[in-house]
């Protein structure tokens, strides 16, 4: 089974400047408080295409683990790992179109996807969702020049705890092996695994009201600043000079 | 300054992160962003995250997530 929750909201600032505080997001707890959580982000991959002109990235998160203590009371000290304090990888795939105004984001785990997968996937767009369809539109509109992006949201909670192909896939990760599932099976894992994907489901508001708050944070000091600016306040603070060149 | 996942590859990350940003916002969102002018620098960077992510067993965790989207989801990132 799989929960999903989608939601939409809407940025008062263009669209460049939204995609750029996407990128930013993570940059530092200065920047946005809300990204404490973070302990680091990495680039494993950055094209742009040559003929469409959009920009591929593919990024690495760590973050804290925040699965819900709900979650980590369904489960053995095995799969946990105990306290559940463990840090979780986040693998964030994003495409920008900056002609045609659209960027499109997908966030997944990458551990603990024995217990929870979850994916969130982000559709930023220059003109509102009630428009035709940009790509129908006369590409003479300059469609970056509105004030506003609006962006849908869609989290998915997918649970395949003891579920077949889980257990007999071989894989390096702990918490698929095999012995550790020998507790769960059948009609109660089923039940298990839907209590898991509605406790992470229920969580989802709260989370994107937090992340929806930092992209703000960093959007309000893009305004004012600028990015060069911003960053050079960063690095000054920090006592580093990386971005004067 | 965000960290890197492996310390020792800070220093030519931030090198990086910095490039990357500086093009991002000055050329690839005014539309003149073909190339990316940081491709060095991303060498570099990729070069030192590359035996990290070995090390940490990462590489693995990311075969299995490309494995696991052909399964399932994932038409939403598809190449159009």
């Amino acid at each position: 089974m799989v929960l999903t929750h989608t939601t939409n909201h809407s940025y008062t600032h263009p669209f460049p400047t939204v995609t750029l505080a996407f990128f930013l997001r993570y940059y530092s707890p200065q920047l946005n408080p809300f990204s404490a959580h973070v302990l680091s982000t990495d680039t494993i991959d950055s094209h742009v295409d040559p003929e469409t002109g959009r920009l591929y990235t593919t990024r690495i998160h760590l973050k804290r683990s925040r699965m819900p203590s709900a979650i980590i009371k369904l489960l053995p000290a095995s799969v946990t790992g105990g306290a559940g304090e463990k840090s979780s990888y986040v693998l964030e795939n994003s495409i920008v179109d900056i002609k045609e105004g659209w960027m499109k984001t997908e966030s997944r785990n990458l551990n603990f996807t024995g217990v929870l997968s979850v994916t969130e996937s982000q559709h930023y767009s220059a003109t509102p969702p009630d428009q035709a369809d940009v790509s129908t539109l006369p590409s003479a509109v300059p469609r970056t020049m509105s004030t506003n992006t609006w962006v849908s949201t869609t989290f998915s909670y997918r649970s395949s705890l003891g579920s077949r192909k889980t257990n007999d896939k071989a894989t390096t990760s702990e918490e698929n092996s095999r012995g550790r599932f020998g507790w769960i099976s059948g009609w109660g894992a089923k039940r298990i695994q839907s209590s898991i994907e509605s406790i992470a489901s229920n969580k989802t508001d709260d989370q994107i009201i937090k992340s929806r708050d930092g992209m703000k944070m960093v959007l309000e000091r893009l305004r004012s600043n600028g990015v060069v600016a911003v960053l050079r306040e960063l690095n000054r603070r920090e006592g580093k000079s990386a971005f004067e060149a | 300054m965000s960290a890197s996942l492996a310390p020792e590859c800070n220093e030519v990350k931030e090198r990086y992160d910095a490039c990357f940003l500086k093009w991002y916002s000055e050329k690839y969102l005014r539309g003149n962003g073909k190339t990316d002018e940081c491709a060095n620098m991303f060498k570099d960077y990729q070069k030192c995250l590359k035996v990290a992510l070995e090390e940490r067993k990462i590489d693995k965790l990311l075969d299995e997530a490309r494995e696991d989207s052909k399964d399932h989801d994932s038409v939403h990132l598809k190449r159009k």
